[in-house]
């Protein structure tokens, strides 16, 4: 027999060769040095392997309990990026927000109260206090002038 | 079915229960990837918080044990996959205990197996030529050769197609009797 039988070592388990193949590798290698070499091989190899197979390693009592407890873990872990994911989405409304209150502030508070003189008499340059206070020295007003300009000016505010 | 239909309704007393039925199972797959406990029980636990989370994908066709079976199969490669890549094969590596050991098997008679009285040691050997294959070659050649398991079972564990599986299995088989041989011609 001629044929090398490395090819049935290697297509299927020793355990799987049939009696018939066996045979066929026993008679080869009495024969030939280097397939008598591989065919140690594969029974070492097969040897080494179911062995390898056997090392299982059981279950403490206490992985049940572990897993449990790692899945509550887990399940607090991923509601804390919900909350993240929830401020992200938010995030942007909350600054529009947070611009359009700024905006506001300005307008009504720092920008000059032009649009509204005529409730702000004590600063408006319209306002009788400083028609009267501003003028010069050399135009005062009479008595019955100042009257009637302080008259005046609370008529047009009412 | 029921345990899994109740845990898919949020009834974690019924997930516990799969838990506890199945984790031997989920640890037997992981034991063929890892030998120290620690990384077999990590693997474990993670094989159980994926299925948790992917139960809604569980469709009921087939059995919780090989819906499990294929999780944990699938995340022990990943996680070999991310380790870092073990050290090459080399023949000096090999201690007295184990070249004891291939002396002795090397001269038993060829129609008998080799014993595999002292474990440790043929488990170390193992290891040690399997070291030259892919994680993927290893899981198709320790399922089929050191568990019996058929092409079909591989297929259906892996998610591979039963040709892949062959082609697997062939090439790793070739390559741990060549690392095989080069141990035993030292």
């Amino acid at each position: 027999m001629n044929k090398h039988i490395t090819e049935i070592l290697d297509n299927t388990s020793l355990a799987n060769l049939s009696e018939n193949e066996l045979t066929e590798i026993r008679a080869h290698v009495v024969d030939c040095a280097s397939c008598g070499k591989a065919y140690d091989a594969a029974r070492m190899s097969a040897a080494v392997l179911k062995s390898r197979t056997q090392a299982v390693i059981e279950p403490s009592p206490f992985f049940q309990t572990r897993v449990m407890a790692a899945l509550r873990e887990q399940q607090a872990a991923e509601s804390v990026p919900a909350m993240l994911r929830l401020w992200r989405s938010a995030k942007a409304v909350v600054a529009t927000m947070a611009v359009t209150t700024a905006a506001l502030a300005v307008v009504s508070f720092v920008a000059p109260a032009e649009s509204t003189p005529a409730t702000d008499q004590s600063t408006s340059v319209y306002s009788a206090y400083s028609v009267i206070m501003d003028q010069p020295a050399d135009e005062q007003m009479t008595y019955e002038q100042v009257l009637s300009t302080i008259y005046e000016d609370d008529d047009e505010a009412r | 079915m029921d345990l899994a239909r109740q845990a898919q309704a949020g009834d974690e007393s019924a997930f516990a229960e799969i838990v506890r039925r199945y984790s031997p199972r989920v640890f037997r797959v992981a034991s063929r990837f890892f030998r120290q406990r620690s990384l077999v029980e990590e693997a474990a636990q993670e094989v159980f918080l994926k299925a948790y989370t992917q139960l809604g994908s569980f469709e009921g066709r087939g059995s919780i044990e090989g819906w499990l079976t294929r999780i944990a199969t699938n995340t022990c490669l990943n996680m070999l996959r991310s380790a870092k890549r073990r050290p090459e094969f080399t023949v000096s590596d090999l201690s007295d205990d184990e070249q004891n050991w291939l002396e002795q098997q090397s001269g038993t008679d060829g129609s008998k197996q080799p014993s595999v009285e002292n474990s440790v040691v043929a488990t170390d050997l193992a290891d040690r030529v399997l070291s030259v294959l892919s994680p993927e070659d290893q899981q198709a050649l320790l399922m089929i050769d050191g568990e019996d398991a058929s092409i079909k079972e591989v297929a259906e564990a892996t998610g591979w197609s039963e040709s892949k599986v062959k082609v697997r299995a062939f090439r790793a088989r070739r390559k741990v009797r060549e690392a095989m041989e080069k141990l035993l011609g030292r």
